[in-house]
């Protein structure tokens, strides 16, 4: 045995392995029954998330539940100082009272500003989706110097503030802005579009592309070259590998960066309100109007929480999609 | 019936030799063993070659495979085997050279244009259809002939029970195993009906046990629709147990293309006889039993030393060298001994109870190869 070359010289033998090694000095503390570990891992792990919860409890989950009671009438306690400042307040004599909703959809500057809002939310959204779809697609199948300008561009705006990109879109598409002072060169008269919704998509579109380019091409990235190769040697046309194939495997995340896109038009404010018509306007803008201009604190939560009820409906495909994600990944777990 | 009559032919003998084995066993010696008539056109490269990023990976590649035939590309990693298969099934382009399928230049037309289908090294199965869908996409496609939805569900089911997996046509390709995912990619292809099989190593990605049985099944299957089919492989085993025939590859080129007895026997390059099986290399040649300085390279296959120890009796007992047993290394059924003899130190074979380390004896060389400047010039034997 080799152990005998080394206590030749008459030194003790080490101990076995199994008796050395892995045992510790503090090893018999880690060897406390599973079950009282784990109960002190779970509060350690709570504590731990505790501070944030608490945050997002005090900070934002109180507002939420006050304003709630607030556009229901519920004028006391926290909600006393508003009520008393603000005009038209409706006052719950005990049971709620829906006196704040029936005015605001009896309004119908309200019914046409939720129009303009949730039909800006769709167009927008729909053409955010196209473009980082094609961008995507692009840079998926193309290579070179194009691509890579392409890639780099679609997220500068990123890097624009919203504000400085709105006053720039408004002049140049105002009466004399950059746009139709070419067109004049030429004879044409182009049409004015500043303070109009045209401009409020386009603003809305150039402010979401760069996060939707970002997040749908990520995921047309992800799609295995095998996954295309084996589409087209079944005898696939490219628009085909693209219908069948590239687009319903990126499907969570084109469908998750809908849904963002979605939700951040829907309660957008810098650029309708630097870009839009006075009326009809979006709701972003109207609350604001209605909670300092108009002095009507609780029509303007009405209208937020109508907003929140669009983008909850919203939230609620996001959520499925992440659902959907976890499922094919535990699917391809449960294989493996 | 206006389904694929080989496919449903094929399929119901499926379910036939699921209960009888099939009768055609896995030889390794020479021409093409369809069991039945060839189907399909064969292949013909010539002088192809690519060139990437500066470097030539294709060197006019020359190569033809008769109909019906199986085929392997065997080579090491980074040989181009993977390359050249990806220009015969169209998803690159070389830089020159013909590709001739079934006797009609495919060259120029793209990878959905080409009469060959693929299986691919990670089955490339499409995770959001079925089974069933996956396998009826390419029949979905079909516009000349358009195919009725009742055509392609008779084709699928066809195509599935041919390799055994009906009972799995719902399942998403995630729900089930690499061994079905892989037989499902095969589904896939060969519901095409190709004139051509393409497989880029379709057993990688599964355990050791599996791959026996999917090779197997492969090759049976292959068999029965007498398709020709060519298999990249970096595992000699593989190419060995499948192959009609083996193109050995090598830095771009084709080093030898023959039958995997021919392989081994006879290799044509020091590269083919150290890739495929063992050797013993020793630089020598060999006089009167025993290896001597100059000459050029000598290989000798483990199996054709022959360690006799001291007091056994047998044929070569008294032949070759002194020895002493360096090393025993236990392979199952049999043992891999390294012996030492005064002119060199050799692997060797040994079958039954191996001797222990420190055994004395004798080790006989039987046969050799002998190359010079890396080809073979000589057979020899004691």
């Amino acid at each position: 045995m080799t152990t005998g070359l080394h206590t030749g010289s008459g030194a003790p033998a080490r101990p076995a392995p199994a008796a050395s090694g892995p045992v510790q000095p503090d090893a018999p503390g880690r060897r406390r029954p599973a079950g009282g570990s784990a109960r002190a891992g779970q509060a350690r792990g709570f504590v731990m998330a505790l501070p944030p919860i608490l945050i997002i409890a005090l900070f934002i989950g109180v507002p939420i539940v006050l304003a709630f009671g607030f556009s229901l009438g519920f004028t006391g306690g926290l909600n006393h100082t508003i009520a008393l400042i603000g005009q038209n307040v409706h006052e719950a004599q005990g049971l709620p009272t829906f006196g704040a909703y029936g005015d605001m959809f009896a309004d119908r500057r309200f019914l046409g500003d939720l129009i303009v809002t949730v039909v800006v939310t769709l167009v927008s959204t729909a053409v955010v989706v196209l473009l980082a779809v094609a961008i995507g697609l692009y840079l998926k199948f193309a290579d070179g110097v194009i691509a890579k300008a392409l890639s780099a561009l679609a997220v500068v705006p990123l890097f624009i503030p919203v504000v400085i990109a709105s006053w720039a879109i408004l002049g140049f598409y105002s009466a004399d802005g950059f746009l139709r002072s070419v067109a004049a060169q030429f004879g044409v008269d182009f049409p004015v579009w500043s303070f109009t919704m045209v401009t409020v998509i386009i603003g809305s579109v150039w402010t979401s592309l760069p996060f939707a380019t970002l997040l749908v091409t990520s995921g047309l990235q992800a799609v295995p070259r095998a996954m295309i190769d084996a589409a087209r040697d079944a005898g696939a046309s490219f628009a085909r590998v693209v219908a069948s194939v590239v687009i319903p495997m990126a499907g969570v995340p084109i469908v998750i960066a809908t849904t963002f896109t979605a939700i951040g038009i829907l309660g957008s404010f810098t650029v309708p309100y630097f870009t839009g018509p006075n009326s009809p306007n979006m709701l972003g803008v109207d609350m604001s109007n209605y909670f300092s201009a108009f002095n009507q604190p609780q029509q303007a939560v009405v209208m937020a929480f109508v907003v929140f009820a669009i983008a909850s409906g919203i939230a609620a495909v996001y959520v499925w999609a992440n659902f959907r994600s976890a499922k094919e990944n535990a699917g391809k777990q449960a294989v493996r | 019936m206006t389904s694929n009559p080989t496919l449903s032919r094929a399929a119901s003998h499926a379910a036939d030799s699921a209960t009888a084995p099939a009768s055609d066993g896995a030889a390794s010696d020479g021409a093409p063993r369809t069991g039945g008539a060839p189907r399909t056109g064969g292949l013909d490269i010539k002088g192809l070659t690519k060139v990437l990023g500066g470097r030539t990976i294709i060197d006019s590649l020359d190569m033809a495979v008769r109909p019906g035939e199986l085929v392997s590309l065997l080579g090491p990693s980074g040989c181009g085997k993977t390359t050249t298969l990806r220009m015969i099934a169209g998803f690159l382009t070389p830089d020159s050279g013909s590709i001739m399928v079934g006797g009609r230049e495919v060259v120029h037309l793209g990878p959905e244009q080409r009469p060959s289908a693929m299986v691919f090294q990670n089955y490339a199965l499409w995770p959001h259809m079925t089974v069933a869908k996956n396998v009826a996409f390419p029949l979905r496609l079909r516009n000349r002939p358009r195919l009725s939805k009742a055509v392609i569900a008779e084709r699928v089911d066809a195509a599935l029970a041919l390799v055994n997996l009906l009972h799995h046509k719902d399942s998403r390709p995630a729900r089930i195993s690499g061994g079905e995912q892989q037989r499902t990619a095969l589904a896939r292809a060969l519901v095409q009906e190709p004139q051509l099989l393409l497989l880029d190593e379709p057993l990688s990605n599964l355990d050791a046990k599996l791959r026996v049985k999917v090779r197997e099944d492969i090759r049976e299957i292959q068999q029965r629709l007498g398709i020709t089919t060519l298999i990249v492989t970096h595992d000699q085993e593989e190419a060995m147990s499948m192959s009609d025939r083996i193109a050995v590859m090598n830095q771009g080129r084709i080093e030898q293309f023959s039958t995997p007895a021919e392989l081994y026997s006879a290799p044509a390059t020091e590269f083919v006889a150290t890739f495929v099986g063992s050797l013993n290399r020793v630089e020598g040649r060999i006089e009167e039993g025993r290896i001597v300085a100059g000459g050029g390279v000598l290989g000798i296959r483990p199996e054709d030393v022959a360690f006799v120890e001291d007091g056994d009796s047998g044929s070569s007992a008294d032949a070759g060298l002194p020895a002493t047993v360096e090393r025993v290394v236990p392979r199952g059924h049999f043992a891999e001994l390294t012996v030492r003899r005064e002119d060199a130190v050799l692997r060797s074979f040994a079958t039954g109870a191996p001797p222990a380390v420190g055994a004395r004896g004798r080790a006989h060389i039987a046969k050799w190869l002998e190359f010079e400047d890396g080809k073979l010039v000589r057979k020899g034997s004691a």
